[in-house]
């Protein structure tokens, strides 16, 4: 069961190591029911720390984010770890990286919590609006429990939990250094009901549903910055030369970005719903990466972010892959 | 003048097989569809994905991306990832609601000549019939 002393004892003594340069956990934000990134870097700091149904943030991003700065001659590079606190989901996209060869083993010190499914903001803000106070919650069997300003209100799992969360899979890291409590039983399975649905349309629906979608994008990059799996220094889409999609903000533009993003995330996505729940305009990325990662599981039989000794599904092959459609 | 709808299609082929097939059959006066506007690159395994949304998006109804046979690859392995690549991408395509006759690929060897006529007809037929391509071509810029 969630023991949130125990995280934090592990914390602490995780932090007073020589060898650890930083812990990325979560803390309670400053209003509504929102957890916040943390960045600690000394013992006493953990007792802000919290492990909670509010904890959506996929931290495994910031181990790619973090500056490299240019060591000074004479100097040795900070060889120190990171120590960070992953999910189910969050430790798939540790498992990514590391396949990808984006960061290393030595240099990351991951601390399995495993999850029981995270809220979804949206969802919680409609069935209680306006609040403004920072509230806490945490797990109760079957049901969340919001300690709210007028006091504790209890709602069943299914109907706060992210879309995500209700056909996890993964709910157990499957990468850890330290596992915090013990594992929890997995109680989702996926089917791909909601690309399905979508697949079963005319193309001429699709691009209906689409078009109306992507019209909307501004276009602020957030699906890019929040991801994982977003880590490349020159991404192409800062480019300008070659400028394979234009910066203006309209249906065609936006689709090629929108296409461009949801490919280089093919046989790599783990799924983590980042991108959705950072959209400004409610875009369901989800729903186009999931289109991949079914192709990927149904072709292949491969599953990004599961074996840390599998190699990227784009940088392999097989001589038997299916090719139906070439002519 | 016929007012029939003439695609435009976009073929990038590989220098070592599908290049030289299509060649072939100019040399040995092979008649074909000539909608076809060939890019010719190093291998099927160069061709960016990216290339096939611009070419979509730049004017083209159709796109064909053209290599050597398994196996034949002059760098070896080129067109296997080229495959895994554009399997996926054509999924991606057909699922935002392009037709699927607009994207194609094949193999085509160098002695290939007749193969590459009958591929070339068949793409240019598929193109044709879903008709000029408009979802998300990029606006015309008048400088």
């Amino acid at each position: 069961m969630v023991n949130v002393d125990k995280l934090k004892e592990i914390a602490r003594e995780t932090i007073s190591r020589d060898d650890v340069k930083y812990l990325i956990g979560w803390r309670q934000g400053t209003y509504g029911f929102r957890a916040a990134p943390y960045f600690m870097s000394t013992p006493e700091e953990a007792e802000e720390l919290i492990f909670s149904p509010l904890c959506t943030n996929n931290l495994a991003t910031y181990l790619t984010l973090a500056e490299k700065l240019p060591v000074p001659r004479g100097q040795e590079p900070d060889s120190r770890k990171v120590a960070l606190l992953v999910k189910g989901c969050d430790s798939r996209a540790v498992v990514q990286q590391l396949v990808e060869q984006g960061i290393s083993r030595e240099r990351v010190l991951v601390i399995g919590c495993p999850c029981r499914g995270v809220i979804d903001q949206k969802k919680v803000e409609a069935k209680f609006p306006d609040v403004r106070e920072a509230v806490s919650a945490v797990w109760d069997g079957d049901t969340v429990v919001f300690n709210l300003p007028g006091g504790s209100v209890a709602v069943p799992r299914q109907e706060v939990l992210a879309g995500k969360c209700l056909t996890c899979r993964y709910p157990n890291p499957v990468i850890a250094d330290v596992t915090v409590w013990e594992e929890v039983a997995v109680w989702g399975s996926d089917d791909y009901v909601d690309v399905r649905e979508l697949e079963a349309g005319s193309p001429q629906q699709r691009w209906g549903f689409w078009e109306e979608k992507f019209a909307s994008c501004m276009r602020c990059y957030s699906c890019r910055n929040v991801c994982p799996m977003c880590y490349c220094e020159d991404c192409v889409l800062d480019r300008l030369n070659p400028q394979w999609i234009m910066r203006s903000v309209n249906t065609a533009e936006n689709t090629a970005f929108h296409l461009a993003r949801a490919f280089h995330l093919a046989g790599r996505c783990i799924e983590c719903g980042e991108c959705e729940r950072v959209c400004p305009v409610d875009i369901p990325l989800m729903k186009l990466n999931r289109k991949l990662t079914k192709e990927v599981r149904d072709k292949y039989a491969y599953e990004p972010g599961v074996d840390p000794e599998a190699k990227p599904l784009q940088a392999s092959y097989r001589p038997d892959d299916k090719e139906d459609f070439i002519l | 003048m016929s007012t029939e709808f003439e695609p435009n299609v976009v073929a990038f082929l590989c220098n070592w097989c599908s290049y030289a097939g299509a060649d072939l059959a100019g040399t040995s006066r092979t008649h074909y569809p000539s909608n076809l506007n060939v890019i010719r690159v190093m291998c099927s395994g160069r061709v960016n994905p990216l290339y096939v949304v611009n070419a979509l998006q730049q004017g083209a109804d159709g796109v064909l991306v053209s290599g050597c046979h398994p196996g034949d690859c002059h760098y070896m392995e080129g067109n296997f990832y080229a495959r895994r690549r554009f399997t996926l991408l054509r999924e991606l395509l057909e699922y935002v609601g392009v037709e699927p006759g607009r994207f194609n690929m094949s193999w085509v060897s160098a002695s290939e000549g007749a193969k590459w006529k009958d591929v070339v007809g068949e793409v240019t037929k598929k193109a044709k019939e879903a008709g000029p391509f408009k979802q998300f071509r990029r606006a015309k810029i008048n400088w």
